[in-house]
C-alpha cells in the first residue's frame, strides 16, 4: 500500500487513542463568547496534551483531513473553502498570493511630449498601475530586470551588489524589458477626415467631448506593444502583450494637446510594489460554528433568526410538538455579529464559534492570471522556498 | 482630479468603470424615465467591496473643468461672438 493511501478505520481509530468524534471537534473550536474570544491557538502541536497520546505529525493523518472545496470558480472570482491545515499555512498562501507571484506592469516611462493637463510623474503613476498580460509561456520564461539603485543610496547600492543576478540584468533587452508607446494627438473631429465638423457642431451647441473631438480620451487599448528581438516569437498575435482591461481611462485631452511616450514594462513582485500583485484581494475567514445547545422555539426563533444575516437560520416545524423551531441552515453566511447573545432569552441556548482549521479564502484576481491558478501557484511557491530552506540547512549541518 | 487608475485599498482595477458607472445612474432604464440609483449601478459594475464603491461614488471628476482652459476652446468661443 503507498504511503499516501487514505487510512483505514481501525488505523484511524489506532491513531485517535480513545479520543470520541466530539473531543477532537471540540479542539477544532474557537470559543466567541459575548466579550471574550477563547481557546484561539491550534493544539495541534506534538506533546500539547501530555505524554500519553501519540499526537505527533503523520503524513497520512494530514492528508486524511485536508479538504478543498471550490464554492464559486470564476476567472476574476474565487471563493473555496481549505480545511485541515494551520493558520500559519493558510497566511502563507495568503501571502504568497499577494505579494510574491511575478507579474508585468510599467515601470519607466519615457516621456517626450506631454502637453496635456495630466502632469508628467502623475502620468506615469497611472501607467503603472495598468495590469498587462500576454502569452504565459513567453511571461514564464522572461527574465528579471535588476534596476541600478540611486547613486547617493548607499544601502540600496550594497543589496544591489549583493544580488545573484548577472550584471546584464541592468541593461534593458528583449530577454527583460517589454517595450509599449502611446502616442495620442487631440485635435477637432473635421469632414475630411472623421465626416463631421466638431467646430461647427460645437457652434450648434454640441457638449460631448466625443463628437467635438478626435481623442479626446485616452484609454489603454491605445497603447502599442513594440516587440523588440526574438519578443516577436513569445508574444504573436493573441499571445501580444495587452492590458487586461482595455477600456482603462488614461488621460484626457484636448485639442492640440498631445501625449507621446516610451514605457519599458519589467517583471515584478508585489511586495516591491502592490502594481505587481496579481490579485484585487486575496483574504479568508474562518468558518462560523451556531450550536443551538437548547431548542428555541415560537416567537423566539422568529427573533434569534433576525439576529443573523439572512438566510442562516432557517425556522422548522418541530416534528413533536408542532412549533416553529430554529435550525442552522447555512453557517457560512454568518458574520459572527454576536447580536443573539445581547439577547437575555438566548442565553444557555445557543453557542458561538469559528472552526480554527476551516478556512474560507476569497481571491479576487486582477486579471493576469485565472484565481484558482494563483492559488495554485501560491501552493508551488511555498514548496520551493520550503525546499530552498531545507537545502540550506543541509548546507550548515555539512558547515559549507 | 481624473478617476483613479486602482481603488486605493485593494487594487481593483476601477478606471475603465467610472464611465459606464456616470452612464448607467445618468440615462433612464425603463420607459417612465426612471434613473438607476447608485448602489444598483455598482451592483452591476461589480463594485461589492465598499472601498471600490466609494471609489466611484465619491469621485469628483475635476478634469473636466480645468479641461476647459485651453486655447483651442477659447478660439471657438471667439468665432461664435464674431459671428
Amino acid at each position: 500500500m503507498p504511503s499516501w493511501a487514505p487510512l483505514t478505520d481501525d488505523q484511524l481509530a489506532e491513531q485517535r487513542r480513545g479520543l470520541s468524534d466530539e473531543q477532537l471537534q471540540q479542539r477544532r473550536i474557537v470559543n466567541i463568547n459575548s466579550e471574550t474570544v477563547t481557546d484561539v491557538s491550534g493544539t495541534d502541536i506534538p506533546g500539547h496534551y501530555g505524554p500519553g497520546q501519540d499526537d505527533t505529525w503523520d503524513l497520512n493523518r494530514f492528508a486524511q483531513n485536508l479538504k478543498i472545496d471550490y464554492h464559486q470558480n470564476k476567472p476574476n472570482d474565487a471563493a473555496f473553502s481549505l480545511i485541515g491545515v494551520d493558520a500559519s499555512i493558510a497566511n502563507a498562501f495568503r501571502r504568497i498570493m499577494l505579494a510574491e507571484i511575478p507579474t508585468l506592469a510599467i515601470e519607466d516611462v519615457f516621456i517626450f511630449d506631454n502637453t496635456s493637463i495630466i502632469q508628467d510623474e502623475v502620468l506615469a503613476h497611472r501607467l503603472g498601475l495598468i495590469p498587462l498580460t500576454g502569452g504565459k509561456a513567453g511571461l514564464d520564461q522572461l527574465g528579471w530586470f535588476k534596476k541600478p539603485p540611486p547613486k547617493d543610496d548607499y544601502a540600496a547600492q550594497a543589496v544591489y551588489d549583493q544580488d545573484d543576478l548577472p550584471a546584464s540584468a541592468s541593461t534593458p533587452n528583449d530577454h527583460n524589458t517589454i517595450v509599449v508607446t502611446l502616442h495620442v494627438d487631440c485635435r477637432w473631429a473635421t469632414i475630411d477626415e472623421d465626416g463631421r465638423d466638431g467646430k461647427q457642431l460645437a457652434k450648434d451647441g454640441e457638449t460631448d467631448p466625443a463628437v467635438r473631438y478626435v481623442n479626446s480620451n485616452i484609454y489603454a487599448h491605445q497603447l502599442v506593444f513594440e516587440p523588440q528581438g526574438d519578443q516577436t516569437k513569445w508574444f504573436d498575435g493573441e499571445d501580444a502583450i495587452k492590458p487586461v482591461n482595455p477600456d482603462i481611462l488614461i488621460a484626457k485631452l484636448r485639442p492640440g494637446q498631445r501625449i507621446n511616450l516610451r514605457c519599458h514594462c519589467i517583471k515584478g513582485l508585489g511586495m516591491d510594489h502592490a502594481k505587481f500583485s496579481p490579485v484585487a484581494t486575496a483574504s479568508y475567514r474562518l468558518l462560523p460554528l451556531i450550536d443551538i445547545t437548547a431548542p428555541i422555539v415560537g416567537i423566539e426563533a422568529k427573533k434569534f433568526q433576525r439576529c443573523f444575516p439572512r438566510g442562516v437560520i432557517a425556522l422548522e416545524k418541530d416534528a413533536g410538538s408542532g412549533e416553529t423551531k430554529a435550525v442552522v441552515a447555512d453557517p457560512m453566511k454568518d458574520t459572527v455579529s454576536r447580536e443573539c447573545l445581547r439577547h437575555d432569552e438566548f442565553k444557555g441556548k445557543v453557542k458561538l464559534g469559528r472552526i480554527r482549521d476551516h478556512f474560507i479564502f476569497s481571491v479576487e484576481s486582477s486579471g493576469q492570471f485565472d484565481s484558482d491558478e494563483l492559488f495554485l501557484e501560491s501552493v508551488r511557491l511555498l514548496k520551493k522556498k520550503a525546499e530552498k530552506f531545507k537545502r540550506h540547512l543541509t548546507e550548515l549541518e555539512e558547515g559549507r | 482630479m481624473i478617476i483613479p487608475i486602482r481603488c486605493f485599498s485593494c487594487g481593483k482595477v476601477i478606471a475603465d468603470l467610472y464611465e459606464r458607472y456616470v452612464q448607467l445612474i445618468s440615462t433612464p432604464h425603463n420607459d417612465e424615465g426612471d434613473l438607476t440609483p447608485d448602489g444598483e449601478a455598482m451592483d452591476q459594475l461589480g463594485l461589492n467591496r465598499y472601498c471600490c464603491r466609494r471609489m466611484v461614488l465619491t469621485h469628483v471628476d475635476l478634469i473636466e473643468k480645468l479641461l476647459r482652459y485651453n486655447p483651442a476652446e477659447r478660439e471657438i468661443v471667439k468665432l461664435g461672438q464674431r459671428q
